[in-house]
């Protein structure tokens, strides 16, 4: 008789087993993230090696009136602010479903996708007034490529919290099935979080 | 183990269908079976093969003699790139992707993978990748000619031509798509194992994947980001990698090989999990050192994240980076050695029977390790200078790519394809496949070797008449056509196995791992039931518990 005979005695799958703890959404996620850091960490990489590498001598490099180009740090910590303000709002949202509270859910999500909405409007602003183009020197190609790539992120992120806040409006989400909302959360956290290293490379240092 | 009782048969039936394979076309634009979805990526990826494999017949006509006016110079360079390109992304990293989607949820027991939808999602990208990559040559100036790693200036500053940016789209897309595949081979490793399937029990071919996996999701973005940056240095006017204003073409080679070569890892470990799960039942032993063979591939996959600048040594890195990265790369062979020694011992006083799966995988040992040994010459960067560009690293990633991964999809493909179609393949036209192919390819690329040697550079279209590189250059075409000979044996073979081929039970090789406790093919389900595993070899512990039972 051979090993596989006896596997037929009953029609239909087992019951699903679980080899982990971990939800496979979040897990999924997280795998996501760490491929987003390593995007990022290509752009960084680009950044540092036209930075050190290739022009070691000066940095930003000068333009054609022979003066550095100008960075608008302050305007974009204001930016950093508003948006690092959005993580607290969008952990309230989740905190309040979590406790039954749709009134704060539905609070939260509105006011994060609004702070991310005008981060995003004052980031087209800051690139309209900012006196350098795409095409002034390897400096603007990855500054624009860093603040640029971040900022697709939170156009997609932006779509995502639309579809939760929605979701939340539509009575979606409670204190034990919100794995929609945790999942947006995690990638809007991340989306936070690598834009203050953006911001700090890019304007700071 | 009882399961829940409410399976019943009629019940199942209506909830999946009678046979998941026996549906109208809609049913296969529409699946989301992790073994549809596998076989769709199997059967895609073979037609992309014999595109590239045309692309290559028409490189050697061209080459056969010297002055030849076959192809035009730039005719040569497009069908050069696509050749490479479509090998390397339409074939060998999909069709692995394949093997993963229809064996890891039968190899660890679950029903399907962890993200269903998104595996589909991940097939129809990579289809649609592959049709934009290849559109390239319809593209006004023709195809990309950058060759398939499309080195900056050239790809930037004198490729005129819209071939390249399809070229670029067609990566893009793919890169989504295989990431999003990886990503969900992972999940499903990690949280749909059977019970009782620890970490060292897991077949290796699962390791295999497990750390193509991750290596996909690691290096992936680094290859986005590269193109990114390409293209708008093409088409938005920036100067990531122009020296004029600011930038590095230097750059684009670090960007490019942080992700290339990992990428050869991605296209050789799943391989070589393959030929771990062949070598064993073909020798009726058990593998020798499964924690040896399971942590090596951790190991290379890890080391080969540290190694990308041997593919740069020409281009006047400090010596110590260049002794590092010689270094680095060296140590590589270690545990590529450990897993060609573990083969080898497996071997060792084995009841060894040669089907044609076997076949493929013997032949995988010896040209696979030729290919190894050119590429420890290649580490060593005085070596490297003098053999960079020329035919001789043509030979190494012919025999490491071909004679390696290729040969292992081969023996995969033979080994299972009774699982996947209830049919076995014909063991004598199989065999006649083998050494048709097996011939071929050294007779292909052997030569290579001397002709680089000799200091043929590679990418040329012709080369100066007389000589010793007339001879092997002849020699070389010749063999590419015997190959081609044998790769048609293995449609006839398809072809006449499909109507009258052997009914496969089954287990019909005898094997261990899980796939083969359910039928062949597999019910949509996969499976009715599963044993508890208590070790690597759960088939082995099920036959012996049923005689033990018989003698009772
Ligand atoms: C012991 C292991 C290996 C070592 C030390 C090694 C080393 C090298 C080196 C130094 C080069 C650069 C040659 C040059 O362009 O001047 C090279 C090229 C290459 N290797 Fe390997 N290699 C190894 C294994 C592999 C494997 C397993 C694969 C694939 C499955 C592979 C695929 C390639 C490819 C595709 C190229 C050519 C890249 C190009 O188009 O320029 N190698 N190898
Ligand atoms: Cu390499």
């Amino acid at each position: 008789m051979s090993a596989a005979a006896e596997a037929h005695e009953h029609h239909g799958p087992p019951p699903i087993h679980y080899s982990s703890r971990i939800n496979p959404a979040v897990l999924g996620i997280f795998l996501f993230i760490g491929s987003e850091i390593m995007l990022f960490g290509s752009f960084f990489t680009a950044y540092f090696f036209d930075r050190i590498v290739a022009n070691p001598a000066q940095w930003p490099p000068l333009n054609e009136a022979g003066v550095p180009f100008e960075r608008p740090w302050f305007l974009a910590l204001i930016n950093t602010l508003i948006l690092v303000t959005s993580s607290f709002t969008i952990h309230w949202a989740t905190v309040s479903c979590k406790k039954g509270n749709r009134a704060g859910l539905q609070a939260g999500m509105v006011l994060t996708f609004l702070l991310g909405l005008t981060f995003l409007l004052t980031q087209v602003i800051e690139y309209h007034r900012i006196g350098f183009n795409t095409n002034d020197t390897a400096f603007a190609a990855t500054f624009f490529g860093l603040t640029g790539l971040h900022g697709c992120h939170v156009f997609i992120g932006l779509l995502i919290l639309l579809v939760i806040t929605i979701r939340a409006f539509r009575g979606h989400f409670s204190p034990s099935a919100h794995h929609g909302l945790e999942v947006g959360g995690i990638y809007w956290h991340f989306v936070d979080v690598m834009w203050i290293v953006v911001y700090v490379t890019v304007y700071v240092l | 183990m009882a399961s829940k009782a409410n399976h019943h048969p009629s019940a199942a039936r209506q909830r999946f269908g009678s046979d998941w394979r026996a549906g109208r076309i809609t049913a296969w634009l529409t699946t989301v079976d992790h073994k549809r979805v596998g076989l769709l990526y199997i059967w895609t990826t073979l037609g992309f093969f014999a595109v590239g494999g045309v692309l290559a017949l028409l490189m050697r006509a061209q080459l056969a003699t010297p002055n030849e006016n076959f192809l035009t110079r730039g005719s040569y360079n497009q069908v050069l790139t696509i050749h490479g390109t479509t090998m390397i992304f339409l074939v060998i990293v999909p069709i692995l992707a394949g093997f993963g989607n229809f064996l890891v949820p039968l190899m660890i027991g679950a029903r399907d993978m962890a993200f269903p939808r998104l595996n589909a999602l991940s097939y129809w990208l990579f289809l649609l990748g592959g049709i934009v990559l290849l559109s390239s040559f319809w593209a006004g100036h023709g195809a990309a000619q950058g060759g398939w790693t499309s080195y900056v200036p050239l790809s930037t500053l004198h490729m005129p031509g819209h071939g390249e940016d399809f070229w670029i789209l067609g990566l893009h897309i793919l890169s989504i798509s295989s990431l999003v595949g990886a990503i969900n081979f992972i999940v499903t490793i990690h949280n749909m194992r059977t019970s009782g399937m620890t970490w060292t029990r897991i077949p290796l071919f699962i390791w295999a994947i497990l750390t193509y996996a991750w290596l996909l999701v690691i290096v992936l973005p680094t290859l986005s980001a590269g193109l990114t940056m390409m293209l708008l240095d093409r088409q938005w006017g920036t100067h990531f990698f122009d020296p004029v204003h600011g930038g590095s073409p230097i750059l684009y080679q670090h960007v490019f090989w942080f992700f290339g070569h990992p990428e050869v890892y991605i296209m050789i470990l799943p391989a070589m999990g393959i030929i771990s799960e062949i070598i064993p039942v073909f020798a009726r032993k058990p593998i020798f050192g499964y924690k040896a063979v399971a942590y090596s591939t951790v190991g290379i996959a890890f080391f080969s994240l540290l190694v990308w600048a041997h593919h740069m040594f020409s281009t006047g890195l400090p010596v110590g980076l260049d002794s590092f990265f010689m270094l680095s790369s060296m140590v590589i062979a270690v545990p590529t050695g450990v897993k060609i020694f573990n083969w080898l011992a497996t071997l060792w006083r084995g009841n060894i029977s040669f089907d044609t799966p076997m076949l493929w995988s013997l032949g995988f040992i010896g040209v696979f390790t030729l290919g190894g040994l050119s590429g420890i010459f290649l580490a060593a960067f005085p070596i490297d200078w003098q053999l960079t560009d020329t035919y001789f690293v043509v030979a190494h990633l012919h025999y490491v790519l071909f004679g390696g991964s290729m040969f292992a999809v081969f023996a995969g493909l033979y080994y299972w394809w009774p699982k996947m179609f209830g049919r076995l393949l014909d063991e004598r036209l199989g065999k006649l496949h083998f050494a048709l192919v097996l011939i071929g390819f050294n007779v292909t690329f052997l030569p290579q070797h001397f002709l680089g040697l000799l200091g043929m550079p590679r990418r040329v279209y012709t080369y100066r008449p007389g000589g010793i590189w007339e001879v092997y250059n002849v020699i070389s075409t010749v063999g590419s056509f015997l190959m081609a000979v044998g790769m048609l044996v293995f449609v006839l073979n398809v072809v006449i196995t499909a109507r009258s081929g052997r009914r496969a039970s089954n287990d019909p090789w005898l094997a261990d791992t899980l796939e083969w406790y359910t039928t062949s093919p597999p019910p949509a389900w996969n499976f009715d039931r599963l044993p508890y595993i208590s070790n690597a070899r759960p088939l082995r512990d099920v036959r012996r518990r049923l005689e033990a039972e018989r003698w009772k």
